[in-house]
């Protein structure tokens, strides 16, 4: 029986347990203790013990950010896997040699700031844009589309912006699929769909779960591209935040958003693991 | 041998550098590009003090940070109004000491010793401004525009633009209820967010930045805009016009202020005085394109640029307006109302 | 035949999504050498926006601040983000599971609350804000997007390689370097990259932990789109697109040498 006094071992365990501790523990604990303060003018809070932030919640005003944020990030999670995933398998089934150069292709046009390349995209939709211009000079339409401040341009823009998060994970586990498990599921009869969803998905299902989560989180915290491109006309979850913590400078309240917030997503999060795993089961039954 | 002595070299001459930089040193926090490079060249050639120039985009973010590192880190910050009046109120801001500002005499009386902050003892105007309305003359018909209350009319539904600013707009809706922009009262406040409720079917968006580009392309004919945004929306396109409104604009100021806990206060004190000198304000308005405070330096516009009321508006102009303070506490019923307007209940 | 045709179609989506991905890219490429410094109307080539940028020593030093910022974070973050999935995934200690759910909880926290609480904790621990802890701050946030990554793929493991190797009498760290990494790469790199994208763009919770001293780019570009973005900007966007494409290319030509 191999010692299990490993110092390797040991380091690895230590460092992980110091950096979230420290950095996101500790933080992490500040912001449940405000949430259980009061606000103060002078000083942002006081050392007072108050359910009031977490009552203020239950105005339906918030409860209708959280499922205008919902809504979008769901459709932008959907979205991204439908048209990331097969943009992935392309990839991983792609010549050995090419695909660590193809993976960071896609990615490098982002490592230009996302601001930029939204106003790059209103560019391409504003009214008198590129799409409407050339459209127009084509003499397909007559009167420029309105495209920009819509909820598409919003999901555009977001779906633009996470689609790496999605890609990338995917890549991952579609690339470690063993593709001998495929010929063997031919031969042994089984169609185009049925290799879907029957070895395809069970086997790639970790990456899907891993993308999914990169792009779902991020978006319910996003909002400042929803803001240029939707013209700020509703309120999102990340612009309540902010303007509780800066604006309003209620921190206790903005505080406990954050938790609630935190809270659903983890439970959400949970339910979405578990009805996977028993997918997953099912399948392979 | 050879390599180890020119190791020894680039080591010393590094090190001589180093020694060099220990100069003084300015840490200016700004808004971007709201100071001409050229600006921080002439001074940093003329006093041998190394500014350095970080930027922020928003004021209640420069507030928090300040705030948390308790005014410590920085020596020159430029708030505006209302964060000015914050600031000085709890003791987040040096007072300027006047002697070592003889510039102050160039500075237009009339935008000194205003409420937000009385005898301007903590903080000098660096560039102002107004929102008032932009409209697109060639998309409609801009005589019929003098008010704030025109934005709600039927013809332009669809077509309605709004700054993101929360003061702002419900600063414009109490304007046009008759009420104070800086009002503390809940009943006033409900009242203009029932009217602004009323316009959100005419909306076409809030344009927290580059609200030209939106005027210019059509997407909004009509709405609320700063006027340096107009200003330069005009340049490219005549049709675009600034109207101050009857029920009076909206000004603001951008001040030059020391926090508390400035480790530079001298050096501060000779960059402010450098900023009021004529030419200098000069510089800095006709690259920014908002007003200057600085009489002197007007005088010396072009008459084109002095005489155009989109940037200086008459004195008459202004005295209708109103300067934007700080409102309090009063702060958490406009963000109640704010958050049920984008919401839409 | 059935298969050439599936590979076309697969090769065809495939250029559309990149073709997707870098359009906006290309348009401000193209606009960075526009003589029109608002607005789309094309008035001309010019090679100025390029020339005021060169002299733009203090946008120059944010991009420089910002792409060094990113490196060391990408490679930290990888580096322990890597060795927690294992951890997870591995070992059995106290703690798993809410450390875990910690790794989790740093996505779903809105950034605004992440950067004020670590401005805080800062400030109570005595560290003075900027070089460091923007590198912490950014280590902390790229974190769970190695984790995941790294995860999804080492949990479709195989034990029995493991339980072989242990077999052997390799020792933990060899096998974690000899079987388990070379196997985990391609979501190690994924991971790296990741994280190097969230690092570059991050603004909200860098402005909360920069110094007064240290500028970088998205906090500078952000401030700059209020008055319109500047050619100046796309010009700059530009350049770091060809740095790190050149760069990327030349890193892959090397290693094809390297390997030949």
């Amino acid at each position: 029986m191999h010692s299990e006094r490993s110092f390797f071992k040991n380091g690895v365990i230590l460092l992980v347990c110091f950096w979230l501790g420290i950095f996101v523990f500790t933080p992490n604990i500040l912001v449940l203790i405000t949430s259980f303060l009061e606000r103060d003018a002078a000083s942002f809070v006081a050392p007072r013990f108050s359910l009031g932030a977490y009552k203020t919640l239950f105005d339906p005003v918030f409860v209708s950010i959280f499922l205008a944020s919902f809504r979008i990030s769901l459709m932008v999670t959907l979205i991204c896997l439908v048209a990331g995933y097969p943009f992935a398998y392309g990839i991983a089934r792609s010549p050995r040699k090419w695909r660590r150069l193809l993976l960071v292709l896609v990615i490098i046009p982002f490592w230009t700031s996302s601001l930029v390349r939204t106003y790059a995209l209103m560019m391409l939709m504003r009214a008198n844009g590129l799409i409407n211009t050339w459209l127009q000079k084509l003499g397909l339409i007559e009167t420029p589309f309105s495209m920009l401040y819509t909820e598409g341009a919003v999901l555009f823009g977001l779906v633009y912006n996470l689609l790496p998060f999605m890609i990338l994970p995917l890549y991952a586990a579609i690339e470690k699929m063993d593709s001998r498990l495929l010929e063997a599921a031919e031969d042994l009869g089984a169609n185009r769909f049925q290799r879907f969803t029957r070895v395809v998905l069970p086997l790639t299902l970790p990456g899907i779960i891993a993308g999914s989560i990169l792009v779902f989180l991020p978006a319910m915290g996003l909002f400042y591209i929803p803001d240029i491109l939707g013209g700020s006309r509703s309120m999102l979850v990340g612009n309540l935040i902010r303007d509780q913590f800066l604006t309003a400078r209620n921190w206790p309240f903005g505080s406990a958003a954050s938790v609630v917030l935190t809270l659903i997503m983890a439970l959400m999060l949970l339910a979405y693991w578990r009805s996977m795993k028993r997918f997953n089961e099912s399948i392979i039954r | 041998m050879k390599k180890s002595i020119l190791t020894l070299v680039v080591g010393f001459s590094l090190l001589l550098a180093g020694l060099a930089q220990a100069n003084e040193r300015l840490f200016v926090y700004n808004w971007s590009e709201y100071m001409p490079e050229a600006v921080i060249a002439l001074f940093e050639k003329e006093t041998g003090i190394k500014v350095v120039y970080t930027t922020y985009d928003a004021n209640e973010a420069m507030y928090a940070r300040i705030r948390l590192l308790d005014g410590k880190g920085y020596d020159l910050i430029f708030p505006s109004t209302y964060y000015v009046d914050k600031m000085r109120k709890e003791g987040l801001l040096m007072p300027l000491n006047k002697e070592l500002l003889p510039g102050l005499v160039h500075l237009d009386p009339s935008l000194l010793n205003k409420s937000y902050d009385p005898e301007n003892r903590y903080s000098l105007p660096y560039l102002w401004g107004s929102t008032a309305i932009g409209v697109h003359a060639g998309l409609v018909d801009a005589s019929k525009v003098t008010a704030f209350a025109d934005l709600w009319k039927p013809e332009y539904k669809g077509r309605v633009m709004l700054t993101n600013d929360m003061r702002e707009v419900f600063g414009l809706a109490l304007h046009v209820l008759g009420y104070s922009g800086n009002s503390v009262k809940e009943a006033e406040i409900a009242a203009a967010y029932e009217k602004l409720r009323d316009l959100m079917p005419s909306l076409r968006l809030f344009a927290a930045e580059n609200q030209k580009q939106v005027l210019l392309s059509g997407e909004a004919v009509i709405g609320a805009i700063w006027n340096g945004e107009a200003y330069m929306a005009a340049e490219e396109n005549p049709d675009i016009r600034y109207v101050y409104p009857k029920e009076g604009a909206v000004f603001w100021v951008d001040s030059m202020a020391i926090p508390k806990g400035a480790a530079n206060p001298e050096g501060a004190h000779r960059f402010i005085n450098f900023i009021l000198r004529p030419e200098i304000a000069k510089m800095i308005t006709e690259e920014i394109g908002y007003a200057t405070p600085n009489k002197a330096a007007k005088a010396f516009l072009s008459p084109e640029v002095a005489s155009n009321p989109t940037v200086y508006p008459d004195a008459e102009l202004v005295h209708n307006g109103e300067f934007q303070n700080d409102v309090g506490d009063a702060i958490l019923i406009y963000q109640r109302y704010w958050e049920r307007l984008k919401t839409g209940r | 035949m059935a298969k050439r045709e599936k590979r076309l179609g697969r090769t065809l989506y495939m250029v559309l999504v990149y073709g997707f991905l870098y359009t906006p890219l290309v348009i401000l490429i193209v606009y960075s050498f526009n003589a029109a410094r608002y607005g789309s109307a094309w008035t001309g080539f010019t090679l100025d926006w390029y020339r005021s940028l060169a002299s733009n020593q203090r946008l120059l030093e944010a991009a420089f601040h910002t792409l060094e910022v990113a490196l060391i974070s990408s490679c930290i973050a990888t580096l322990i983000g890597t060795l927690a999935a294992l951890a997870f995934y591995r070992y059995r200690f106290v703690g798993r599971k809410v450390l875990y759910t910690l790794v989790y909880i740093v996505m779903m926290s809105p950034d605004i609350v992440m950067g004020i609480s670590l401005l805080i904790l800062f400030i109570l621990m005595g560290l003075p804000v900027g070089f460091l802890t923007l590198v912490i701050a950014h280590v902390t946030f790229c974190l769970p997007f190695v984790v995941v990554t790294v995860y999804a793929r080492i949990s479709g493991f195989d034990r029995n390689v493991i339980e072989a190797a242990k077999d052997l009498g390799a020792d933990e760290f060899q096998t974690f370097r000899r079987v388990i990494l070379p196997m985990i790469m391609p979501a190690v790199l994924s991971g790296w990259l990741l994280s190097f994208t969230l690092s570059v763009d991050d603004v909200i919770v860098s402005f909360f932990v920069t110094g007064p001293a240290y500028e970088i780019l998205p906090l500078r570009i952000y401030s700059m789109v209020r008055l319109g973005v500047k050619p100046e900007v796309n010009a700059l966007s530009t350049l770091m697109f060809a740095i790190t494409l050149v760069s990327v290319l030349a890193s892959q030509w090397l290693i094809k040498e390297r390997k030949e």
